[in-house]
C-alpha cells in the first residue's frame, strides 16, 4: 500500500469510527498533533493501533507507541512506511 | 506529618532552605530532599522504613540490569534468549513489587474471604489471621517502581543510574500520602539535573498550595463532621434530606480531600523546582464517565490505561480489541487498588460495567452517525450534553455511597433513608458561616475554570503584585481563624 492510499485509509477510519465527513477538515494539515486537535483520545489511539495491526498484518513494538510515532497524519505514515519497509519492529 | 499539618509550618521552610542554600548540585538536593523524604516517611511508618528502602533497592537493581541487557543490534537466536532474560528479570521484579504490596495490604483480605468460603461450602478452617501494619503510601510507591519497569523493560525511557535520584524519584515525600502517581519519563529526569529557584515556579507553587490547603483543609474537613460522617454512622435515623446532603457533602469531601492534597503536592514540588503530573482537571464538568476518568485521579487512571488496559487490548490475548471486558477487569483492579474490601470490589465493578455500556452506546450511536449525518448535529446539542452531564454525574453520585459505606448492610441504609425510609432525623448541625464559606470555595473552585472565570483569575494576575500580596495574605489570615488545627483526615492516604 503507497503512501497515498494508507492516507486515504486513515481519513476513512477516522470518519467511520469518529468524525463522519469530517477527518478532512478536522486533522488541520498532516503535520498537526492528532492529540492536542482532539482527533483522536488515548482510546482511539489504542483503537488506531490495533486497527492498523490487522490492517497492515504487522505487531508494532510496544517501545514504538508513542507520541512521536503515532501524533500526526504525517508521523504515522512515515512510521508505518519505515515498518513496511524492513524497519524496527 | 502531614502537607496540611501544623508541622509543615516549620518542615518546609527548613527543607526548602537546606534544598536551596546548600551547592546548586543535584546530589545535594536530591540528598536533602531523601533525608527529608525518609523524616517524612518515618513519621508515619517508622518500622517500615526499610520495607521502603528494599523495594527501591529492587527495583533501582533490576532496571539497572535490563540496561545492561539491551536488544539493539542483536537478531536471531541470541536476541531471542537475550529477549527471555529480559522479561524474566522484568516478571520477577514486578513480582516482587506486587508480593510486597500483596503481603502488607491484601493478605488478610485474601485469607477472610477464602475462609468464608471454605465456611461456606461447610469446611471449617482456623489459620492464623494477620494484623500488618500497612505501610505509608505502599500503593503508591508500587505503581511508581512497576511503571519504571515496565517502561526500561519496553527500552521507553533508559533505566535510571543514580540511586539518590531514583530513590526522591519514588518516595518523594509530597506524593508519598496521596500521590500523584510519578511516571519514569517525565519525573526521572527532573531529578537527574540541579534545579534552579524560578519567581514563576514560587508563584504558581504557592497559590496552587494555598487553593490546595483551603480545598483540603477547610472544605473536605467541614464537610466530614458536619454533613458525611453522621450519616453515614446512623443512615436510619435521618430522613430523606439529610441523607442526601450527606452523600452530597462526601463528593465535596471526597473531591476537596484529594484534589486539594494533590493540588498541595504540586505545589510543594513546585517550591523544589519539580513539576509533579496534575491529579485533577474539573471531574465535576464532565458530560461521560469516560470522560470524569480523565479528569479524575488523571496519574492513577493513566497508569492503568499505559499499563493495563492498553497491553491488554493491543496484545495478542482473548482481550484484544474488546473495549469493554477491559474495562470491566481495569476498573476491578482499579477498586481493589482503593482498599481491600469487597465494597470497593464492587464500586470498581460498577465503574466497569457503566463504561462498557457507555461504549456500548457510543458504538450504537457511531451506526446511527454513519446512517444520517443528523445525529451528530444531535449529540452536540444542548439537551444531550446536558442530560449527558446529569447521567454521568448522578451515577458517580451513587457509587459514592458503597464506596465510602463501611459495609453494604449501611449502603443499603443510606439508599432507603434518601427514599425517605429513615426516622426522619435532621444533621445537628447548621450550615453556618464556615460551611456556606466551604461550599461557596468549592463552586467558586469550579465556576473558575469557565470563561468568565479565567478571565476574573486574569484580571486578579494582572493586579499589582502589593495588592496580590495583600489578597494572598488576608486569604492565609482567614485560614488561620477558620481551619480547625489537628483534625484532618486522608481518604486516600489509607488506600
Amino acid at each position: 500500500m503507497d503512501r497515498t492510499e494508507l492516507r486515504r485509509r486513515i481519513i476513512d477510519w477516522l470518519d467511520d469510527q469518529y468524525h463522519f465527513g469530517e477527518a478532512e477538515q478536522k486533522i488541520g494539515g498532516d503535520d498537526a498533533s492528532f492529540l492536542d486537535r482532539g482527533i483522536l483520545d488515548s482510546l482511539g489511539f489504542v483503537a488506531l493501533i490495533v486497527w492498523l495491526e490487522d490492517l497492515l498484518h504487522l505487531t508494532i513494538d510496544r517501545k514504538n507507541i508513542n507520541r512521536e510515532n503515532f501524533d500526526s497524519m504525517n508521523k504515522i505514515l512515515d512510521y508505518v512506511q519505515q515498518r513496511l519497509a524492513g524497519g524496527q519492529a | 506529618m502531614s502537607l496540611a499539618g501544623l508541622e509543615m509550618v516549620f518542615f518546609l521552610p527548613a527543607v526548602l532552605l537546606l534544598h536551596w542554600a546548600g551547592p546548586r548540585h543535584r546530589h545535594w538536593q536530591n540528598g536533602v530532599l531523601a533525608a527529608a523524604s525518609a523524616l517524612f516517611y518515618f513519621t508515619w511508618s517508622p518500622r517500615l522504613l526499610w520495607l521502603l528502602a528494599v523495594a527501591i533497592g529492587i527495583s533501582f537493581g533490576a532496571g539497572w540490569w535490563l540496561n545492561s541487557l539491551p536488544l539493539e543490534g542483536l537478531s536471531g537466536p541470541e536476541a531471542d534468549s537475550r529477549r527471555r532474560n529480559r522479561r524474566l528479570i522484568a516478571t520477577g521484579a514486578v513480582l516482587a513489587e506486587v508480593a510486597i504490596l500483596g503481603v502488607f495490604k491484601y493478605a488478610g483480605f485474601f485469607t477472610n474471604s477464602l475462609s468464608s468460603v471454605l465456611d461456606a461450602l461447610g469446611i471449617p478452617v482456623s489459620w492464623p489471621v494477620l494484623h500488618l501494619a500497612l505501610p505509608l503510601g505502599i500503593s503508591y510507591t508500587t505503581l511508581i517502581q512497576v511503571g519504571y519497569l515496565l517502561e526500561v523493560y519496553w527500552e521507553r525511557t533508559p533505566a535510571c543510574r543514580d540511586p539518590l535520584a531514583y530513590g526522591v524519584f519514588v518516595a518523594f515525600f509530597p506524593q508519598l500520602i496521596a500521590g500523584p502517581i510519578a511516571r519514569a519519563r517525565e519525573q526521572l529526569p527532573q531529578y537527574q539535573e540541579a534545579r534552579r529557584p524560578t519567581s514563576d515556579a514560587v508563584a504558581a507553587g504557592s497559590r496552587e498550595f494555598l487553593v490546595g490547603f483551603t480545598l483540603k483543609a477547610f472544605v473536605a474537613d467541614w464537610a466530614a463532621p458536619h454533613l458525611v460522617d453522621p450519616v453515614f454512622q446512623s443512615p436510619l435515623s435521618f430522613g430523606a434530606g439529610a441523607a442526601w446532603a450527606g452523600l452530597l457533602g462526601y463528593a465535596v469531601q471526597l473531591f476537596g480531600d484529594f484534589a486539594g492534597y494533590s493540588l498541595m503536592a504540586l505545589g510543594v514540588g513546585r517550591l523544589f523546582g519539580i513539576v509533579l503530573p496534575v491529579n485533577f482537571r474539573h471531574p465535576y464538568l464532565s458530560r461521560s464517565l469516560a470522560e470524569f476518568w480523565r479528569r479524575w485521579h488523571i496519574s492513577l487512571n493513566t497508569w492503568l490505561f499505559d499499563y493495563l488496559f492498553a497491553p491488554l487490548t493491543t496484545g495478542r490475548s482473548w482481550f484484544r480489541g474488546k473495549t469493554g471486558p477491559a474495562f470491566l477487569l481495569v476498573f476491578l483492579v482499579s477498586g481493589l487498588w482503593h482498599g481491600p474490601t469487597w465494597t470497593y470490589v464492587l464500586w470498581g465493578g460498577l465503574h466497569g460495567v457503566a463504561l462498557w455500556v457507555h461504549h456500548a452506546w457510543d458504538e450504537t450511536f457511531k451506526g446511527l452517525c454513519r446512517r444520517d449525518r443528523a445525529w451528530v448535529a444531535r449529540r452536540r446539542s444542548r439537551p444531550y450534553l446536558l442530560a449527558s452531564f446529569a447521567l454521568t454525574q448522578v451515577f458517580f453520585l451513587f457509587t459514592l455511597i458503597p464506596f465510602r459505606a463501611p459495609d453494604l448492610g449501611v449502603a443499603g441504609d443510606l439508599v432507603r433513608a434518601m427514599a425517605g425510609g429513615g426516622a426522619g432525623g435532621a444533621l445537628p448541625d447548621g450550615l453556618g458561616f464556615q460551611g456556606a464559606a466551604a461550599l461557596a470555595f468549592f463552586l467558586a473552585y469550579h465556576v473558575a475554570e469557565s470563561r468568565p472565570g479565567q478571565w476574573a483569575i486574569g484580571r486578579f494576575d494582572r493586579l499589582p503584585a502589593p495588592v496580590r500580596g495583600i489578597a494572598y495574605g488576608l486569604w492565609v489570615v482567614f485560614l488561620a481563624i477558620y481551619v480547625p488545627l489537628g483534625a484532618a483526615t486522608f481518604i486516600y492516604g489509607q488506600f
